[in-house]
This record gives structure tokens, C-alpha cells and sequence, in this order.
């Protein structure tokens, strides 16, 4: 179904006149210089195309014959290639750069228009030593030590030689001199491709791209069989789903997104605004002077979606997310979903709504999945993101699933590491035991709320409102200090508070017996005395999930402080 | 005159892998008629008896989940297995720590299906026997559990249990789902043995349940 709603897309793409998408035979490809000869074959001068956005450089894009496939042996592309096959030209001179520049002239006059006046310029051009005419160009020595790609075109024509319209007719109509075989995307007799070609833009594949379709090893084969007759596509069918595939992970394309290690794209089988705005739910926008433009976008797709305004076209529209991410010199299938618009944002809408939790004021309601993740990795760092658990998620968010059990033990154990919960990592833990328990219609077990719940009787949650009560009262009997009893004791005491607990209770008696003001000492042991009514006694152990309970109690427990603070200094 | 036969199979994981994709695997939405075959053989099967697949009822909602495993990327060269047996000896072990390839792969995962098969009879092959001696066989075998080979779910290390329904009347519905599934698998040509050759058919999953064309007829194509 992958191949099949990807040639979709292609179809659908190749009808619209304003989209981009290459035709049959073409392909879409950044040259950053091109030669212009005149009729004679006479060098015009070298054209540079490249131009700056913001610290990149890059190179206008041209339509030009597809690209031969280059894995080892001499290949030339039709009319363009770099500047080793073009001109010959390369830093060490020896007799495979002689061979790779007469395959270049070859396959020119294999095309067989020779009587075609572009062609013989071209010819002309080409067989008469074209490194000594372009010597004396200021961009010489770079194009010899870079190797760019570069293309010719006539003085006085706008377009490229391999873009004149003969070119174009020629490769469309030219004849295959494949097998014959069912295409299992189309079910018709086709010629069957052979190699596909490849995909670029996965993130951490190789730069020449990937393949999702090839066969390059002895135990992928089926019965002894050759490439592409172990899965039989045709030609054209090839042609659609790459082409497809690789213009939505162009360099600028707005369905692209990088979630974790994978690479994620999606689009939607009629023209869809869902479409564009998918990408601005799950990425920050680049743009760092507007730092809020993530959270509104989120609030304004919740109120969307919440109101239940959304167009009815979009009731039937399917949605595909494809997540891809490298392995070796293949690229595998990370996760795959279909859903209509409508399904996937409802499904998202509750991803956000799950996620919610209170927060103090210099922080934001909302954070993209590459946030929620840099939170659970070892210093922050994207690099240290535990594999795996980006693209299940992912794939949870979107069919409506329990988040992963490994992204819950992965937040646990960031927070017993460091021994801080953040907004980011109680927001996970909310989100896992609350899906977890609708989906097993675990009615006795209570919702966790957004912010303080003072009627959640779990041994968990109040345990940690308790330590979090303690350490409060730490920090006002010693104002400044370094160094609470969160630092020493959390792990310990979220994973055995009966070894732990008294402790902190003998601690407790020590600091609250420094606070000045008598208020606050009656303030602190009712609200302990409140919690721990329903308390019978310090549990030996806890189990992930009320661990999971227990870092939320302090988290509500502590950001409930904070806002309470000010409803005291108002009322006295 | 074929007896229709309905079994019950249910499983953790699933792989119907997608000829296009199997090498990172990823598999199909649902079972393959090829699949639902070989686990009515790995029940029973003898010569002179053929299962056609009729039709799947799928019962569990489609999820998926990903892994990764290491696997083997050679295989045994038939050169070195002809020498080896010439000469009556040679090594033909290959060891997993110098010829490894890390594969991902996209699996179903808690799956349930129905599925029909006709139970067809070559009266050629075994001349003196009656049809219900097999039908008898295969019935005796399949109420009791018992079978040839563990049957699985497209890979070996995915295996289900499986249970002969016969009353149909108070059965567990299938999902509600109705959508196409593309060219899907059917099963493979074994008449040319030295190169087999793949047949598809375009499935349609309505409400559940998928109808399998007959091998011969004209939905079947390769």
C-alpha cells in the first residue's frame, strides 16, 4: 500500500500544473554551473547559478534526464553530468577520466539525433579539447577541485539543451528493452524495472541515497532470482513512487519532518490545507524570533479540531505518514499510517490534551515531540535519544495507542539520573498511566489531573507530595540552600520509601523547628497531616507505575506551591 | 465435490512480507492466501490433496509494531556443497559473527483471523481412495490440536494456535473495516521448479472479510 498511495501521489501530483514534480524519464537536480556554447561549439562563458540563503549556498534546480544509476563501473547521464564525465576534467588525470568523458560523448550519439543543431554544437564542443576553452574561466579551478555537476546550453536559448522539447519527446517515447512481467503496484503487464532508483534526503543515509527496493545481499534473494524479478514493479510504476517519494523529502519540502531518527513524510490523497499544517503540530518552526509561533499553532489546531470545525472535505480525505530511517546502504520502514484527516486529528488533539500539565509561567503549554524527547535523553542532547522509542511514539500518537512502555522507563530513569522532574518529563508520565489505563478500561484506577489533586489517594502520588511538602519545608529553614533533600534522596525514596521515609520525617522535625514564623510550622504540618491521613504506612517498594504516580505528586505538589504563593501575598 | 473448512488462528505477531520490501521487512495489512494455505498443510496435507483458500475473516483491529534483528547475509554457495560432497569433506558453516546484517522490520501484532479453505481432492493421485477418508483425516486431526509442523504467521518464529470452527452460527465478527489492500501475494507458481514464479490478486477487505479468488481464475494474475 506504501508503493501504491505514493504513485497516487505522483499521479495526482503530475495533473496539478502548479506542482513541480518531474516528469517520466526527469528528475529535478541543483547544477550549479552551465556551460553556454554558440552554434560552432564555441564556449560562450561558464554560468555560476548559485546563490546564498541565509549561510548555505546553493544551486538553482533544472528538469534534466533522470540520472543513470552509479554503483561501480563508467555511467553517463544524457546531456548533463559533472564535470569529470562532461569535460574530462579532474584533479588527477589518468585514463578513467579519459573513459568516463567518451562515455559522455557516447551516450550523446547512442541518442542518435545527431543531425540535431544543439547536438552537433555540443559534439563540437566536446571533441575539441573543452579543458583548454575553459581554462582561462575564473571558476576553473574550483570546478576542477569540487567536480560539480554542470549542463550546456546554447547561446541565446533559455533553456537547456536537454530541455528542448525534441530531447524531451525523444526520452518519453523511448522504447524499453525489458522483461515483461506483473507490476505488483498497478497489476498490469509492464516492462519491470530492474534497479529502482534511489531515495535522498532520509536523514544519516548515505549521500547518494538509500534504496527501500533492492536486493544486495545472497539471503535477500528469492529463489535464486536476479534484482527486481524478486518483486516484480514496472517501469513506470518505479519511476512514480521514487520520483514521489523524493520530491516529498526535497531539501525545502514543507512534509517533511524529523521525528527521532526518523524521517517522516506525509501527504494526503486529495489536495489537503491538513497537509501544510501537519508538519507545524510535531516541528518548531526554524525561526527563533518567534518563539511562541509552535504553542500557537497548537492552540489554534485545538481549538479547531475541539470545536469541531473541521472542512468536510476532509471527513473522507486519506492521510499517509510514511517514517523512514536509514539502515546501511537500505532504508527501512520506520512506521506506516492511513487514516482520514478527520481520524489523525482527533488523534493528535488527544495526544495534546494528554500531554497537558500545569506549569509555572516562564514555561510553555505545549512542546513539539523533539522537545518531550532531547528531555528524556542523557544531557540534552538529540544525539543521546534512546533509538527507537522516537518512531514508536509516533506511531502510538497517530493510531490512538498506550505510549511505549520504553518511554515511560526511559523518563524514570532520566529522572532518578538526575534527579529532576520537569514540566516535560511529568507531562510523559501523565500521558503514559492516563492512555494506559483507558485502554484497559482501568476504571478504579484514578485519571491524574492537570495540576494539584488533593482527592488522588494513590501511595505514589501522595508519597510524592509528601517529599516534595519535606523539601519545601528544607528550603525555607535554610533560604539559599545548595543542595535539598531532592538531590540526596529521590531515587532512593521513589524506589523504597520505608527505607528512606523516616529519615526525611526525623529531617523534617529538624527544619521545621528552624522556621521563624510560627503560621508557617502549623501551615506545613497540616498539610502533611492531610496527606497522610489516608496513609497507613511507608510502602517497602514501589512499582514503576507509582513511581511513575510519585514523581507527578511532587511535581504537582511543588508547582502548586509556587501558585499558591501568590494568592497568599495577595491576601495578606 | 470440496468440503469448505473454517479454522480459527490467533497470534502475537505476524509477517506477511511484501515481496518489495523483504529485506526491511514490512508486512502486508493481513494474511496471504499463500500463508492461510500452509498452515491448513501444516495440519494436513498428502499428495494427492490440494487447499484452496476461499476466503479470510479478519477479527482484530490491524496494528503494527517495528524491530530490529540481526540476521545471516549469505547463504550456503551449491558450489561448495557440490566439492564437499566430491571430495567427502569441506566446511559449509557460516558463522553469524562475520557475515551479519542488522534488518528492521515492520510486523503485525496480536492478530485473529477466520480462515476458509476447500479441502480438494485428486482422485488421479491416490486411485483407490475415497474422499472421505481424507476429509475424515483432516477433521480427526484438526479437532484434536494435532499437526505436521507448528503452523505460523508468515515467519517461522511467529506461531499461532489454531481451532476448527464448525458451528459458523455463533461466531466472533469480523472488524469493520472496508478498504482496498493492493496487489497482494496469492501464491507461487511451482510449475517451472527451477524459477517459481509469483502470482498476485487485488485485494478487497469488505467489512472484514476478504473473498480469495480461485487459483485459476482470471483475478489471479503472474
Amino acid at each position: 500500500m506504501i508503493l501504491q498511495a505514493l504513485k497516487d501521489y505522483y499521479d495526482r501530483k503530475i495533473r496539478d500544473p502548479e506542482s513541480e514534480i518531474a516528469p517520466k524519464g526527469f528528475e529535478h537536480k541543483e547544477i550549479p554551473f552551465v556551460i553556454v556554447i554558440d552554434a560552432q561549439g564555441q564556449l560562450v562563458q561558464i554560468e555560476d547559478t548559485r546563490y546564498k540563503v541565509g549561510s548555505q549556498s546553493r544551486a538553482k534546480a533544472f528538469l534534466v534526464p533522470q540520472s543513470v544509476k552509479r554503483t561501480a563501473g563508467i555511467k553517463a547521464n544524457l546531456l548533463w553530468d559533472n564535470a569529470k564525465y562532461l569535460l574530462g576534467l579532474s584533479v588527477e588525470t589518468n585514463e578513467q577520466v579519459v573513459k568516463c568523458h567518451q562515455a559522455f560523448i557516447n551516450r550523446i550519439i547512442e541518442f542518435n539525433i545527431n543531425d540535431d543543431e544543439a547536438i552537433c554544437a555540443i559534439l563540437n564542443f566536446l571533441k575539441n579539447d573543452p579543458i583548454e576553452k575553459i581554462k582561462l574561466v575564473e571558476n576553473f579551478s574550483e570546478i576542477e577541485e569540487t567536480n560539480p555537476f554542470m549542463a550546456i546550453r546554447l547561446s541565446g536559448d533559455l533553456d537547456l539543451v536537454c530541455q528542448k522539447k525534441m530531447i524531451i519527446d525523444k526520452i518519453i517515447q523511448a522504447p524499453s528493452d525489458k522483461d515483461l512481467g506483473i507490476c505488483l503496484i498497478t497489476g498490469d503487464i509492464a516492462p519491470i524495472a530492474n534497479l529502482h532508483p534511489s531515495i535522498k534526503g532520509v536523514k544519516d543515509a548515505k549521500s547518494t541515497g538509500g534504496n527501500i527496493i533492492s536486493f544486495n545481499q545472497k539471503s535477500f534473494l528469492s529463489f535464486a532470482k536476479e534484482q527486481g524479478s524478486n518483486a516484480p514493479i514496472g517501469d513506470s510504476a518505479t519511476f512514480a513512487y521514487t520520483t514521489a517519494l523524493n520530491h516529498l523529502l526535497r531539501k525545502d519540502s514543507n512534509q517533511k519532518i524529523q521525528i527521532g531518527d526518523a524521517t517522516t513524510v506525509f501527504w494526503s490523497q486529495k489536495k489537503s490545507a491538513f497537509e501544510n499544517e501537519f508538519s507545524s503540530l510535531f516541528e518548531e518552526s526554524p525561526n527563533k524570533d518567534d518563539p511562541d509561533r509552535f504553542t500557537e499553532n497548537v492552540k489554534s489546531f485545538l481549538n479547531g479540531v475541539d470545536s469541531g470545525v473541521l472542512p468536510e472535505s476532509d471527513k473522507e480525505n486519506s492521510f499517509y505518514i510514511l517514517g523512514l530511517s536509514p539502515n546501511q546502504a537500505r532504508i527501512s520502514i520506520r512506521f506506516w499510517h492511513v487514516g482520514t484527516i478527520e481520524e489523525c486529528s482527533l488523534k493528535i488533539a488527544q495526544h495534546f490534551h494528554d500531554m497537558e500539565i500545569i506549569f509555572s509561567s516562564n514555561q510553555k503549554p505545549y512542546y513539539s515531540i523533539w522537545r518531550y524527547l532531547i528531555a528524556i535523553a542523557a544531557q540534552g542532547k538529540s544525539d543521546n535519544i534512546p533509538p527507537n522509542i522516537a518512531g514508536n511514539w509516533m506511531r502510538c500518537i497517530l493510531a490512538g495507542l498506550p505510549y511505549p512502555e520504553a518511554l515511560f522507563q526511559a523518563v524514570l530513569r532520566r529522572i532518578t539520573a538526575e534527579q529532576d522532574v520537569t514540566q516535560q518529563r511529568a507531562a510523559i508520565i501523565k500521558a503514559y498511566l492516563n492512555r494506559r489505563a483507558r485502554f484497559q478500561h482501568q476504571t478504579q484506577q484514578k485519571e491524574i489531573t492537570v495540576s494539584l489533586d488533593p482527592s488522588n489517594h494513590n501511595i505514589g502520588y501522595c508519597l510524592g507530595r509528601i517529599f516534595s511538602v519535606l523539601e519545601k519545608i528544607q528550603e525555607e529553614a535554610n533560604p539559599g540552600i545548595n543542595a535539598t533533600i531532592r538531590d540526596k534522596y529521590y531515587s532512593a525514596v521513589s524506589g523504597t520509601p520505608a527505607h528512606v521515609m523516616p529519615i526525611l520525617m526525623r529531617l523534617k522535625n529538624h527544619h521545621i523547628n528552624k522556621l521563624a514564623s510560627p503560621g508557617r510550622k502549623i501551615y506545613f504540618e497540616k498539610l502533611l497531616g492531610q496527606i497522610m491521613e489516608n496513609l497507613h504506612e511507608f510502602p517497602k517498594q514501589l512499582n514503576l507505575p507509582d513511581q511513575g504516580r510519585f514523581a507527578i505528586g511532587y511535581y504537582h505538589q511543588r508547582q502548586a506551591f509556587f501558585t499558591k504563593k501568590e494568592n497568599v501575598t495577595e491576601g495578606e | 465435490m470440496p468440503t469448505n473448512y473454517c479454522l480459527e488462528v490467533n497470534g502475537d505477531f505476524a509477517c506477511f512480507t511484501r515481496p518489495e520490501m523483504k529485506v526491511e521487512r514490512v508486512s502486508y495489512d493481513v494474511i496471504t492466501p499463500s500463508s492461510a494455505r500452509s498452515i491448513f498443510e501444516a495440519i494436513f496435507w498428502k499428495p494427492s490433496i490440494r487447499w484452496q483458500i476461499t476466503q479470510i475473516d479478519v477479527l482484530k483491529p490491524i496494528h503494527w509494531t517495528s524491530a530490529r534483528r540481526n540476521e545471516l547475509s549469505n547463504v550456503v554457495s551449491s558450489s561448495s556443497v557440490t566439492s564437499a560432497m566430491k571430495n567427502n569433506k569441506g566446511s559449509l558453516g557460516i558463522y553469524i559473527e562475520e557475515d551479519r546484517q542488522q534488518r528492521a522490520g515492520l510486523y503485525l501484532r496480536d492478530v485473529s483471523y477466520r480462515l476458509y479453505a476447500d479441502l480438494i481432492f485428486d482422485q488421479t493421485k491416490d486411485v483407490s481412495a475415497e474422499y472421505g477418508k481424507y476429509t475424515a483425516m483432516f477433521e480427526r486431526r484438526a479437532l484434536k490440536g494435532q499437526c505436521f509442523n507448528q503452523p505460523y504467521l508468515g515467519c517461522r518464529e511467529f506461531s499461532c494456535d489454531f481451532k476448527l470452527v464448525l458451528d459458523n452460527g455463533n461466531q466472533k465478527k469480523p472488524i469493520n473495516e472496508t478498504r482496498s489492500l493492493g496487489w497482494m501475494l496469492y501464491d507461487l507458481d511451482y510449475q517451472n521448479v527451477s524459477s517459481p514464479n509469483p502470482r498476485f490478486f487485488n485485494a478487497e477487505m469488505k467489512n472484514g472479510v476478504i473473498l480469495i479468488p480461485d487459483w485459476n481464475s482470471e483475478e489471479v494474475r503472474g
